[in-house]
């Protein structure tokens, strides 16, 4: 976490949750 | 010293005790975000449930008014703060799954199209602060972090430039207060303003995407006025925050060259350390929505991610601001800030409003 700046943190975490909603691994998410 | 300044970065957060001393503060994010949303629905059960006109209030200005009131009266106890310092990264991870809701050749076309409305703003915000600067009589190095402030995005820029042009920590703070309190105002003001003129979700979008300094106040703003407003207001704030590093390296030069700021031996790396690299990710997310990766009910998922991102961002906008702090901080830098951003916000609405139909918003 310290080497890594906040951004590339953002996107590291945006990609990974994208990547479980391609997958099919996350549980829809409601609104 | 404006807390805005000393405040623990998400990073710095984690040096200190790891991650679990931001949950606290996430928690809390997440509790007046939700308030707010809940409360937005309930208003409108309420309504049908009496068959009664109530006026729809987002849940975007419940969570900020939950947040200031919290801020404003009991304040936000240690132990809460290092999570709410996390706003701004839920802030770029909702701008990152925002890819998803644009085909990338409407980002190319939209976002060359707020690049040359950008490249005016910039122009003329910079030229106008610096000279009201003068005629204030503000100290040279403050004046540069306002006219970073007001032409880019706010407190990020400044806090970049600070650094880069080795400004002192009261004049970032003077800055980031007069930026804060703008952005605050500019968070009621410009759906207002909207509103009146009738303008269409894309116009307003790219109008408060160019003219509202923070990056979260200018999405509230967009999303204030609607959900395809926030929608390109994020994306003409993203384009506005890409030219960051080219206008910090331009004041480190010109301050090196006064001999009031270190040299700069390699530009393209600190281009690319100033560059904001959500930029990326949105761009990412975009062309593989592009591809026609993503089934319908997909990028509806992300679409919502990104909704509960901003959830957290805009609890954090309200707790953040602290009225009180902001009026220790004295009139001119204020003053200042105001009479240059009502002159941008006039000159960016202008823009949005002459050459919008052409541009098909």
């Amino acid at each position: 976490m310290n080497k890594l700046s906040v951004d590339w943190w953002s996107v590291i975490l945006a990609f990974v949750a994208t990547a479980l909603v391609l997958t099919g691994a996350m549980p829809h998410i409601p609104w | 010293m404006n807390p805005a300044v000393t405040q623990t970065t998400p990073q710095v957060a984690a040096a200190q005790g790891g991650f679990f001393r931001m949950i606290p503060g996430i928690l809390l994010l997440a509790i007046i975000g939700y308030a707010g949303k809940v409360t937005e629905q309930s208003i409108s059960a309420y309504g049908k449930a009496h068959h009664t006109a109530l006026p729809n209030i987002e849940y975007v200005l419940w969570a900020i008014l939950f947040g200031l009131v919290i801020s404003n009266t009991v304040g936000i106890p240690a132990l809460f703060r290092p999570g709410v310092d996390t706003y701004e990264f839920w802030l770029k991870i909702g701008i990152v799954f925002q890819g998803v809701r644009f085909l990338l050749g409407d980002v190319l076309k939209l976002g060359s199209a707020s690049l040359v409305f950008v490249a005016i703003e910039l122009g003329v915000s910079i030229a106008l602060m610096t000279w009201l600067g003068r005629k204030f009589g503000l100290k040279p190095k403050l004046t540069s972090l306002l006219a970073i402030g007001s032409s880019i995005c706010g407190v990020s820029a400044i806090i970049a430039a600070k650094g880069a042009i080795d400004a002192e920590d009261e004049d970032a703070s003077y800055a980031i207060a007069a930026i804060l309190a703008l952005g605050a105002f500019s968070l009621f003001a410009f759906p207002a303003i909207g509103h009146a003129l009738g303008m269409g979700d894309k116009a307003f979008g790219m109008w408060a995407g160019l003219a509202v300094d923070n990056t979260a106040e200018a999405t509230a703003a967009g999303a204030l006025f609607s959900d395809a407003a926030g929608k390109f207001a994020v994306l003409a704030k993203t384009t506005r925050n890409a030219t960051i590093g080219f206008v910090v390296l331009g004041y480190a030069i010109y301050w090196a060259k006064q001999s009031q700021a270190k040299h700069i031996a390699n530009k393209g790396a600190f281009l690319w350390q100033k560059f904001p690299k959500f930029v990326l990710g949105f761009l990412v997310i975009s062309l593989v929505a592009t591809l026609g990766a993503f089934t319908k009910a997909q990028m509806t998922d992300v679409a919502n991610l990104s909704r509960w991102a901003f959830l957290l961002t805009f609890a954090g906008v309200g707790l953040r601001t602290d009225l009180r702090e902001m009026r220790k901080q004295g009139l001119r830098p204020f003053v200042v800030g105001a009479v240059g951003e009502f002159a941008i916000a006039g000159l960016t609405l202008a823009l949005v409003l002459t050459a919008g139909p052409w541009l098909g918003f």
